[in-house]
């Protein structure tokens, strides 16, 4: 089952939360929605379970408007960023609630809670609960029908390094078994471990849709930063196809498409001297800022990286 | 750990639209008001203010009964008013825990859930209100039965002493059930409307308790009889065994109830279906 999203537009008075989106989410991977924060990324997923109505364009899931299924829950289990439980109401109780709507035997609901490690605290109120069992909770939620996809906001917000892994695994595990599996995150690292497809997203329109693989790749770039009292003749050395080279300081070269060693060897054959030649690996995470740089909402004074602000 | 998934889906996760979900599962009106139904008894404080409904009608109606002295005073002379009086606690109990039925969804984010299962919506209000009003109708008879009789045992010498079998009585009792019952969806209704307890509570109090009150001193006179017909004073022909003759009719009354609660659910709905959740 596929999750289509065309043209998806959503406005907020004056502010524009998501932006003319286009992509399609496929069965049997993990896919990625990646975007600082404030991107539009919960945004899009309320429009896909159909909490808010999008200004314009349209999502379907399996071919229909998501409130059009017979059992809107077993297309699609969501967990969404904000909290959606009543905090009075206990673990058990509540599930019990969701599953009594689609007719889904009380057997069930106890197989999520245990599932997903909470069965020690399923008669407790939800209002008690931490962040990370909070998390459990919204994912026995959203795994309760058993659904086909499951479209997750952030899944390992709040859990702790064990709960991290299992999250990890459930996902790959939930995609091998043919489910369209969709989660968002604003960090590229963790995307890089669980999805194979990605979308990034960044002020609401959509940057990239890739793959992980393909975004390595194009992002992979290694960077050579290299200190000659030559730099001029040396850059003019260098220059070819693919060839890209900066200079922040006089004196100094960013090199990218040439590796170390052949700058070393072009060098040394017009002997230019070199007092540096260091090679930078370019993460995947400065790819990532990189790509999404121009579309972060919030920035840190006098650091060019997004501040953890809460949209 | 594992994934909890005792159903795999065909290979490539083929279409489920068919068979309404993997495991046959499907939202239906029964579904959703069992659902309610588990939402409302599963909270606390929808024990806490029942039991506080039914304490204060039995508790006030017998001291009300064991204190009575004849002429004494100039309060409502009527068998059924007299008993009940502890009833009207429960005309405010039922609306503010109404209110929280539905405003309760917003404020504590539990409606995304809710509004994810049945994106559908109105099925939960309409579910919300018949869930509500069933166990408010209910209560109020039954408290209303229990207590009736109970204060009345005290007053078998007095001018207002009745039994359940003496005209009037029996249609009091059942009247004042189904008024409460309405003024308890009406809270339905005002906190979906709304969707913030504390702005539901004070349109509910402000509208519907200090507006009666204070519009009368107006000099005009149909604003006296237009007050008559709000909620909470249509309940006064209700909740008496002879009404006033002044007052508007126990059939007009109970028209006027169920049209105040049948637009706030209009109105309710109306913002279900329009707007973002």
């Amino acid at each position: 089952m596929t999750i289509e999203v065309r043209g998806l537009t959503k406005r907020y008075g004056e502010k524009t939360a998501v932006d003319d989106l286009t992509f399609t989410v496929r069965p049997g991977t993990v896919t990625g929605f990646l975007g600082p924060n404030g991107a539009g990324k919960s945004t899009t997923m309320r429009l896909i379970v159909g909490l808010d109505a999008p200004t314009s364009g349209s999502v379907t899931v399996n071919g229909r408007h998501y409130a059009r299924h017979p059992a809107p829950l077993a297309e699609v289990g969501t967990l969404l960023e904000a909290r959606s439980v009543h905090t009075g109401r206990s673990a058990y109780k509540h599930l019990l609630a969701l599953a009594l709507t689609h007719g889904i035997p009380r057997g069930r609901v106890a197989e999520v809670i245990e599932a997903v490690g909470l069965a020690g605290a399923a008669r407790k109120r939800a209002g008690g609960f931490s962040l990370g069992m909070g998390q459990r909770l919204g994912i026995a939620a959203a795994l309760l029908a058993d659904p086909a996809a499951v479209v997750l906001d952030e899944p390992v917000n709040g859990l702790d390094p064990e709960g991290v892994r299992w999250i990890r695994t459930l996902l790959k595990e939930l995609a091998a078994q043919g489910r369209t599996v969709f989660v968002s995150s604003h960090l590229m690292s963790e995307m890089a471990l669980t999805a194979e497809r990605l979308v990034i997203v960044g002020r609401g329109r959509l940057l990239a849709d890739t793959t992980v693989a393909e975004f390595v790749r194009s992002a992979g770039h290694d960077e050579v930063s290299v200190t000659s009292p030559e730099a001029g003749r040396l850059r003019e050395l260098l220059a070819g196809p693919g060839v890209e080279v900066a200079s922040d300081a006089p004196g100094v070269l960013r090199v990218r498409g040439v590796g170390a060693e052949d700058i070393g060897l072009t060098a040394a054959a017009h002997g230019v001297p070199l007092f540096e030649l260091t090679p930078h690996r370019v993460s995947l995470e400065e790819a990532f800022m990189e790509l999404t740089r121009d579309a972060v909402e919030y920035h840190a004074h006098g650091a060019g990286r997004p501040a953890e602000v809460a949209a | 750990m594992s994934a909890p998934s005792p159903v795999a889906p065909g290979p490539g996760g083929a279409g489920t639209g068919a068979r309404g979900g993997a495991g046959g599962y499907r939202v239906t009106y029964p579904g959703v008001l069992r659902s309610e139904w588990s939402k409302l008894w599963s909270l606390r404080s929808t024990w806490y203010s029942l039991a506080a409904v039914v304490v204060l009608a039995v508790g006030l109606g017998v001291a009300v009964g064991a204190t009575f002295t004849d002429g004494g005073g100039d309060g409502p002379q009527d068998p059924v008013e007299v008993t009940l009086l502890g009833l009207n606690f429960g005309l405010l109990i039922l609306p503010v825990l109404g209110i929280l039925t539905t405003a309760g969804e917003w404020s504590t984010g539990m409606v995304r859930s809710t509004m994810a299962a049945v994106p559908r919506r109105l099925p939960v209000l309409w579910a919300k209100a018949a869930v509500f009003g069933a166990v408010s109708f209910v209560l109020m008879l039954a408290t209303a039965l229990a207590t009736f009789p109970l204060a009345q045992a005290f007053l078998a010498d007095t001018p207002i002493a009745a039994g359940l079998g003496d005209p009037g009585v029996a249609r009091a009792l059942l009247t004042t059930a189904v008024g409460a019952a309405l003024i308890a969806v009406l809270g339905v209704a005002v906190g979906a409307l709304l969707r913030s307890t504390p702005a539901s509570i004070g349109a509910f109090v402000g509208v519907l308790m200090v507006v009666p009150n204070v519009a009368p001193l107006l000099p005009y006179g149909w604003v006296e009889d237009a007050v008559a017909y709000t909620p909470l004073a249509a309940m006064q022909p209700l909740a008496a065994a002879h009404p006033a003759p002044d007052l508007p009719g126990v059939g007009a009354a109970l028209v006027s109830m169920a049209v105040w609660t049948a637009a706030g659910l209009a109105a309710a709905a109306l913002r279900l279906r329009r707007s973002d959740v």
